[in-house]
């Protein structure tokens, strides 16, 4: 067992790709670190390096303290769960499990005692006999985690092993990995893209984009203090609003949508560098959860909005709102490739599931007064003291 | 054929359960059957005529009827049938030996490993698949001389391999990219070396793959007189082929002992063909079942 350190990684494939660019994260033993970010931010190929699979461009990755840049996969005594769980299809469940003993030479009977151990945890002592082809989707999923867990690796590497199989599965397996991860207290580097399994399953999540690493953060503080608005935007399901504005100070510091405005409470002075002068622009944050629709009566400090859209989710109601009269202002959101975009003004709140909100209806919001987030208008990085 | 029979029985199964559709396939299939027994019949009318043939005396065949075990007890005599059998084993497998041992890790490289102008390699070692053995002949003669090989196996093993590994290059390189990377890969962080992923993990499942190599190599050499003709000039190391042709050349030339002789030539052929058919087609749609 050991730690992993990344040290200003860099990865650049032919034609001047920077898949990964100078990344450094420190992974303790025994620790669960997520890797999460859209699609092509270098995910794969950090693990990939890690795993020995792709040369390192520069910068250094050590493994137990040891520098592993040029140390053989085979020498590095790590273990890797694929996304295709790439089985062994000519060999049973318990040659797969149990391959990577036998090139290290351990005798017969100690193989067949570690295979049935690790059988036992993965509940897949009956299959022992069959071929990859003849187990469902999760049984190859628990042979490919079990191929891993027989070796006592220094470190478990695991690239999205359950983007493959069905929706209920999936959240019986995260629970299961999660629980052998804890059991074998053995450092684990996950890549996925899933937003759930980030926030459940590590003790830490590292968020990427375009090669470069975001923030690195237990899930709540990734949550709670998104150190920008791309992690912002793109932690959360659905993620943060993020709303252009500007400030003003005329009556107490406020923030103004169009003509619409809202006060910023005074602890926020204290704890944000927030900018001064003639209206200076700002990218206000709020989550769906902390805009909270006021059913009537008391009507200060509120906004008024256009229901756009509704999605019911049965346990809950996303309402698409729109602010009335907010010229001038307009949303960021996080797109599929993990490009801040901008859109017109609108911003998702979480309703609860009877509500009878209709579209085109007019709601009067309220946004929760001590989870307000501001982020630099100019590049977008968090305002926080920290 | 196996694989076509299998998948229309499958497909009448499904249409039994369906009722209505039945007829319709019902006489789909009879037509194929007819039109599969016309081309069946025109294959093997040849085998036929060479089986009717060989049984009769040479003057049994000049009267067109009678029947006589004669030219199959005298063809031991006329050529050294034993012998001529045993040199075009020796000379078939030691061939496909060399191209298989080539081909394998070579398509395991340009599968699986990146390197420095691979696609250019590539496309030179499969362009060489286009040059047909006659154009080179000459030269390979020269060359094969100078090195003095003309005379036993060794000159026609190395004219065969440098012909068949073009091939086998190419047809192993596509199979192993229809191999999953992660397979090698998961291996290699297992533990093993390039060579101990290529030989415990590929290999192993290369086996279609090597079967299509080998029957198809099999029966081009098997069946090729010319380089046998050229390069192997030791009459007591002759290829079977090239001793029917002595005999088809001879002087008095008994037609039947003549399909005798070519009927025993036929058979590895057929044999090697209907043993390993099963991996052929797997091997020829380069499909990996997962
Ligand atoms: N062998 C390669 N040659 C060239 N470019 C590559 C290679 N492998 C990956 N890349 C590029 O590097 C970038 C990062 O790829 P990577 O596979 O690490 O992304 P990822 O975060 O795993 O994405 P996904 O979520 O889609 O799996 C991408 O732009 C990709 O196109
Ligand atoms: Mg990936």
């Amino acid at each position: 067992m050991a730690d992993i350190t990344f040290e200003g990684v860099t990865k650049i494939f032919a034609d001047n790709i920077r898949a990964v660019d100078d990344l450094s994260l420190h992974v303790a033993d025994g620790e669960f670190m997520v890797l999460v970010g859209p699609s092509g931010c270098g995910k794969t190929t950090a693990l990939r390096m890690l795993a020995g699979l792709e040369d390192i461009t520069s910068g250094s990755l050590s493994i137990g303290g040891t520098v592993v840049n040029n140390v053989l996969p085979k020498d590095r005594d790590v273990a890797m769960v694929f996304q295709n769980y790439a089985l062994y299809p000519h060999m049973t469940v318990a040659q797969n499990m149990g391959f990577a003993l036998k090139i290290r030479g351990y005798s017969k009977s100690e193989i067949a005692k570690k295979v049935s151990e690790a059988a036992a945890i993965l509940h897949l002592s009956e299959y022992l006999e069959r071929r990859p082809r003849a187990l469902s989707g999760g049984q190859r999923q628990r042979v490919a985690m079990g191929r891993a867990i027989v070796r006592s690796p220094q470190a478990f590497l695991m690239d999205e092993p359950l983007s493959n199989l069905d929706a209920q599965l999936r959240v019986e397996m995260r629970l299961e990995i999660a629980r052998i991860q804890r059991l074998l207290g053995v450092a684990t580097v996950y890549v996925t893209h899933d937003q759930i399994e980030a926030m459940t399953m590590g003790d830490r999540v590292a968020v990427m984009r375009g090669g470069k690493l975001q923030q690195c953060d237990t899930p709540q503080d990734l949550y709670d203090h998104p150190h920008n608005e791309f992690v912002a935007g793109f932690m959360g399901s659905p993620p943060m609003n993020l709303l252009r504005a500007r400030l003003d100070a005329t009556n107490g510091p406020s923030i103004e949508f169009g003509t619409q405005r809202v006060a910023i409470p005074t602890s926020y002075s204290s704890s944000h560098t927030l900018p001064s002068g003639d209206g200076p622009g700002v990218i206000f944050g709020i989550r769906p959860e902390d805009v909270q629709v006021v059913e009537a009566g008391d009507h200060a400090g509120t906004l008024t909005t256009k229901v756009e859209r509704r999605e019911a989710l049965g346990a809950e109601i996303l309402v698409h709102l729109s602010l009335v009269n907010a010229a001038g202002t307009s949303t960021l959101v996080v797109d599929d490739d993990g490009a801040v975009v901008t859109r017109p003004t609108t911003m998702v709140a979480k309703m609860g599931p009877r509500s009878g909100v209709a579209v085109g209806d007019h709601l009067r919001v309220r946004f929760n007064p001590d989870r307000f987030h501001f982020f630099d208008a100019a590049g977008g990085d968090s305002l926080r003291k920290s | 054929m196996t694989k076509i029979a299998t998948t229309l029985e499958r497909s009448d199964s499904t249409s039994n359960s369906l009722g209505p559709v039945k007829k319709p396939k019902r006489v789909g299939r009879w037509i194929l059957f007819a039109v599969m027994m016309v081309v069946a019949v025109i294959m093997l009318y040849p085998f036929w005529v060479m089986i009717v043939t060989s049984l009769k005396s040479e003057a049994q065949f000049l009267a067109g009827s009678g029947f006589s075990w004669l030219s199959w007890s005298r063809l031991t005599s006329v050529i050294p049938i034993g012998q001529e059998v045993l040199s075009s084993t020796i000379v078939c497998s030691a061939s496909i030996f060399v191209i298989v041992l080539v081909g394998l890790p070579a398509g395991f490289a340009f599968s699986k490993l990146r390197f420095r102008m691979s696609t250019v390699i590539f496309l030179l070692i499969v362009s060489a698949m286009m040059v047909p053995l006659q154009a080179i002949l000459m030269t390979e003669f020269v060359n094969i001389t100078r090195l003095h090989l003309t005379g036993g196996y060794l000159g026609a093993i190395l004219v065969y391999a440098s012909l068949g590994t073009p091939f086998s290059v190419f047809l192993f390189t596509t199979y192993f990219r229809g191999v999953p990377d992660e397979l090698v890969e998961a291996g290699i962080v297992d533990g093993l070396g390039y060579f101990g992923a290529l030989w415990r993990l590929v290999v192993p499942i290369a086996v279609p793959a090597i079967a299509t190599v080998t029957v198809l190599q099999f029966i081009q050499i098997w069946d090729d007189l010319l380089v046998g003709l050229f390069f192997i000039q030791n009459t007591s190391q002759r290829p079977i082929t090239v001793g029917l042709a002595v005999l088809a050349a001879g002087r008095t030339t008994s037609i039947p002992e003549l399909m005798a002789g070519s009927i025993i030539s036929a058979l590895p052929a057929m044999v090697v063909y209907l043993g390993f058919q099963r991996y052929l087609v797997k091997g020829l749609t380069m499909g990996i079942d997962r």
